[in-house]
């Protein structure tokens, strides 16, 4: 990272992702992983939220071999480990789509839209994908 | 703390209901690209809260022909309105 | 006040490098900073320099690398995105012995820890795609 000495600004910032998109079909969802893990390694002030079709990342038994792809709810699981520990997936969208808790990856907490609205407010910077 | 929201996607796409979900009665909407279409459709304008300003950047509605249907809520701005727009809310969460 | 840019869009498949470019402009013009470009996804396909356009249609990848050169702008392209994507700089063509490179020298080939200390050190970071 580069050093920059003539600057107030603080060595944290508040970053909320919203990831919006569901795996494999493209690219997005691991686009908005990689840059959440390279905040948590920065040592940012992370959120996650997964809303809309994003939702479709943190259902469990995914296996994606069957595509020549790397399985992305293997990495969500592991997101703890690098310090991600606000996860969370939004009802609504998962009221949506039928999907519910127990099928869900351990570790996501449920909110409401309010709460996602107050995840934006809150932010420094907000990654929308 | 006030944000600015662009969308960029037609009524036919989900994009704006997803924004409206979470949007905060202070912030504002940006209307560019194909997002531009929301501008001339009622539907779209009158899902958003009164408090909401409206804008539709004004290249991609000429682009568009969409600048002399656009409804009288939305106020057409330029790129360099856009940028001026950023500075004055606190954040700027792009919808794509 | 200090700008970030990052893009996730090729150039010409959507309307959004376009977009992006315009706005970089006229913050510039406008006698604000813009403390980075972060070219990220398939965004980085716009700072590939191997590219010839029609003559009646405008050359984005080479008026990026104008507007880059013109105001000294610290330009990044993000190395995972753009290695498998075949934009190269020298160093990282040699490193993988593929031949010549493929980027602008206006830009530089970096991580992601790049976006971040963007997201730190920009009062505004605005998101293309």
């Amino acid at each position: 990272m580069t050093e920059n000495a003539n600057t107030a600004k603080p060595a944290k910032s508040r970053i909320t992702f919203i990831s919006r998109s569901a795996p494999y079909g493209n690219n997005r969802a691991n686009l908005c992983l990689d840059m959440a893990l390279a905040s948590a390694v920065f040592e940012q002030d992370v959120n996650y939220v997964f809303l809309d079709d994003g939702v479709y990342q943190l259902l469990k038994g995914q296996d994606a071999a069957a595509i020549q792809s790397k399985t992305l709810g293997n990495a969500l699981e592991t997101l703890a480990l690098y310090g991600i520990e606000n996860v969370y997936a939004d009802q609504q969208s998962l009221k949506k789509r039928g999907i519910n808790r127990a099928e869900l990856l351990p570790g996501m907490q449920l909110i409401d839209s309010d709460a996602v609205a107050k995840l934006i407010e809150s932010a420094d910077t907000v990654f929308n994908l | 703390m006030s944000c600015l929201h662009t969308v960029n996607r037609s009524p036919d796409s989900k994009l704006l209901e997803s924004c409206l979900r979470v949007i905060n009665a202070d912030d504002a909407i940006l209307f560019i690209e194909d997002g531009v279409y929301h501008c001339a459709s009622k539907i779209s304008l009158q899902a958003i809260v009164e408090t909401v300003k409206v804008y539709g950047l004004r290249e991609d509605m000429l682009a568009r022909a969409t600048l002399s249907t656009a409804l009288d809520r939305v106020e057409p701005v330029d790129t360099s309105r856009f940028v001026e727009l950023c500075s004055e809310h606190d954040k700027v969460v792009s919808w794509f | 006040m200090k700008f970030s840019i990052v893009i996730y869009a090729a150039p010409y498949s959507s309307e959004s490098a376009a977009t992006a470019l315009r706005f970089a402009r006229s913050l510039i013009e406008q006698g604000h900073e813009l403390y980075r470009l972060f070219f990220f996804g398939d965004g980085v396909h716009n700072a590939s320099k191997l590219t010839v356009v029609a003559q009646d249609e405008i050359n984005l990848q080479q008026q990026w690398s104008e507007l880059i050169e013109q105001h000294d702008i610290d330009s990044v392209i993000c190395v995972s995105s753009a290695l498998r994507r075949g934009v190269l700089d020298q160093t990282e063509a040699d490193r993988h012995e593929l031949g010549s490179a493929s980027a602008y020298e206006s830009s530089e080939v970096a991580g992601l820890g790049q976006l971040i200390d963007a997201t730190l050190h920009s009062d505004r970071v605005v998101n293309f795609g």
